[in-house]
């Protein structure tokens, strides 16, 4: 049974299609890129995925079960977590305590308890204190763990923001665009970063992504939207010479 | 020490402070007693108002409607029941706080519910709204006294509760931004769409922090019923409200230590304006004119100039001490014209000098005294030793 099932995927915003039965599936231990030209409806998808966006149609099945009509802290629950295209950091918190945030779904003691400072609570914080740090150190930002988030340089806050969503320790993690803004040096360490999460965490990770070298060479497979449409799904190799994808990304051949 | 030790002794050390305030302000007159209380009353309103408006980042401008419901409830609970109950004072006050924060929370659940699609203006609109018809509903109740009021059979002089109260308030929400399950309130306020993709309840947060806030508000009402004996819907209008969110932003929002120093000083500030004795008229308007020229002066400073913590509060003091020099020979230079000559009743000064405090301090620091920083002595430290070195790669 695949991890995560997209069935004929389908939402409208009044007259406008902007997803259209886009229907591809995640195994386990994939990573998978989703990518399109501006305006393809990748990241709607996203918010289908994470209950944002309610589909018009067609079923989202996680582990083979229904996950639409949840709102998005259900679906967090459920074990997908996701990162935003415009930075979503909580600025004005330390980048250890947005990482401790993520880890919310893990409190086992009671609002009670924290507002009494019993020792329960003072222990749970200082336990997910120290497996944000891990977290933290995973992309290497434990030297800056006191800092405000928005102090944070651009490639930092996409980092950050990948550390808060690992947090929820989800089973599928999905990544909006996780290296715009970033330098190829940067590029490349994310890479590798991405790597390590799925084969050292065993997490599953969908992507969006623009650059397309970045793409070909992380993910092992690729759905490509266009305009709302699947227009293309396979391994990178194939991708690349697929003549409806190169017409999507640079037109007709005349 | 052991966690119980420190929280024997901190605990030991909240009923010995509030004891002794207790016994001081038993031997004073009973307009000090009242102070005491009120500002007690004040603490714990605007922290409590702190903890929605400021931690959890909903704007909440109706919380006088919480307290007076926590008056309300109590006042009519006393009148029904204190008599037959023979439960000793204070006794009879806790249980009466617990009551106060019940009925209050039962409002802050009424006016959370729709805090859950409303953000911002509109939810401060709704709060405001609520307060109003609280107090109106109540005005026109004639079991709750209508607009008469409310007398209250058994008063207590209660004056360490009500400090208690204060303290406590103030623990729960430094507990709850101590603890990791303070941080989805602090990021509901930063952001509700990825709070909710951490898995963060947003609704859920959003009540709770209403809950607390309200109960705190509640049990303050309940203490003022029985502290004053009486109570009218005129107690409680939107004034009382506006006060405590001034408190709130005035100490810097989302600070407890702000929220609660600013609404003793907010509190205490016209109380003490009222012993000013009389005043030239040429003295007030080169006290304004110096205003005026500190503000620009310092704003301009702070804005151009970013040099070392040291040097910048030096030249700020520079200004000051410039405009209280100036002030003397400005004032008797226009003591010249005979316009200005006439004198003026200083204790009718108390609400300008009060709105233009506030206009200065917002001017000068919009976000507040404390911003969002919180009183401790690490930060006093940093604060001397000047700016913190940011650690390599930070942009």
């Amino acid at each position: 049974m695949s991890l995560l099932q997209l069935d004929k995927a389908t939402i409208k915003f009044g007259g406008l299609i902007a997803v259209n039965e886009v229907t591809f599936q995640l195994n386990k231990g994939d990573l998978f890129g989703l990518i399109g030209p501006n305006g393809a409806g990748k990241t709607t998808c996203f918010n289908l995925i994470t209950g944002v966006y309610r589909p018009t149609s067609g079923e989202i099945l996680l582990n083979g079960s229904s996950i639409c009509g949840n709102p998005p802290n259900q679906i967090a629950r459920l074990g997908i977590a996701r990162t935003f295209q415009n930075i979503r950091l909580f600025k004005a918190l330390s980048v250890l305590e947005n990482v401790v945030v993520g880890g919310f779904l893990r409190h086992k003691t009671g609002l009670g308890s924290a507002l009494a400072f019993l020792p329960p609570a003072i222990e749970e914080t200082k336990r997910l204190r120290a497996d944000a740090m891990d977290l933290l150190r995973i992309v290497s930002l434990d030297h800056v763990a006191d800092i405000r988030s928005a102090d944070l340089s651009y490639g930092m806050q996409r980092r950050l923001e990948i550390a808060r969503a690992m947090a929820t320790q989800p089973q599928l993690l999905l990544l909006d665009e996780p290296a715009a803004g970033m330098n190829p040096q940067e590029k490349e360490e994310l890479n590798g970063m991405v790597k390590k999460i799925r084969d050292e965490q065993g997490m599953t990770v969908l992507l969006i992504e623009h650059d397309m070298r970045f793409v070909m060479s992380l993910c092992e497979r690729i759905v490509v939207l266009d305009h709302g449409e699947e227009i293309a799904q396979g391994p990178p190799s194939e991708i690349r010479n697929d003549p409806k994808v190169i017409a999507a990304y640079l037109g007709e051949a005349v | 020490m052991t966690f119980w030790q420190t929280r024997l002794g901190s605990i030991a050390l909240a009923l010995v402070f509030c004891f002794s305030l207790d016994q001081f302000a038993l031997h004073q007159n009973s307009f000090i007693q009242r102070l005491v209380v009120l500002a007690g009353l004040y603490v714990t309103l605007a922290v409590s108002l702190n903890l929605i408006n400021g931690i959890t980042g909903q704007f909440s401008i109706g919380h006088a409607a919480f307290y007076q419901v926590g008056a309300y409830t109590t006042g009519s609970l006393a009148g029904a029941f204190f008599n037959k109950a023979h439960l000793p004072g204070p006794a009879w006050l806790i249980l009466m706080m617990f009551a106060g924060a019940i009925g209050a929370s039962l409002a802050g659940l009424l006016v959370g519910l729709p805090s859950l699609r409303l953000k911002g203006d509109y939810l401060a609109i709704v709060t405001l709204g609520f307060g109003e018809i609280i107090r109106i509903v109540v005005q026109n109740q004639k079991a709750l006294g209508g607009a008469y009021g409310l007398t209250i059979a058994p008063r207590f002089q209660a004056i360490w509760l009500v400090w208690l109260l204060a303290i406590l308030c103030i623990s729960v929400s430094r507990n709850l931004l101590k603890t990791a399950h303070g941080l989805p309130f602090l990021a509901v306020r930063e952001d509700e769409v990825a709070s909710s993709a951490m898995g963060v309840n947003v609704t859920s947060v959003k009540v709770t922090a209403f809950l607390i806030g309200s109960a705190f508000a509640g049990a303050a009402g309940a203490l003022l019923a029985h502290f004053e004996g009486f109570i009218s819907p005129a107690m409680f209008t939107m004034d009382v409200s506006f006060i405590i969110v001034t408190m709130v932003v005035l100490g810097g929002t989302g600070s407890i230590t702000g929220a609660a120093l600013s609404a003793v000083l907010l509190f205490y500030l016209p109380e003490k304006m009222r012993d000013l004795s009389d005043l030239h008229l040429s003295t007030i308007v080169a006290v304004g004119i110096c205003l005026v020229i500190a503000v620009a002066s310092i704003k301009r400073l702070m804005d151009h100039f970013h040099g070392e913590p040291r040097k910048r509060a030096g030249f700020m003091a520079g200004v000051v001490m410039g405009a209280v020099v100036l002030v003397p020979i400005l004032g008797a230079l226009l003591n010249n014209f005979d316009p200005l000559k006439t004198s003026v009743e200083g204790s009718k000064l108390r609400l300008v000098v009060f709105a233009v405090t506030l206009i200065v301090l917002m001017l000068l620091r919009p976000q507040g005294v404390f911003a969002h920083h919180e009183f401790s002595w690490a930060w006093v430290r940093k604060l001397f030793r000047g700016t913190v070195k940011a650690p390599e790669g930070v942009a």
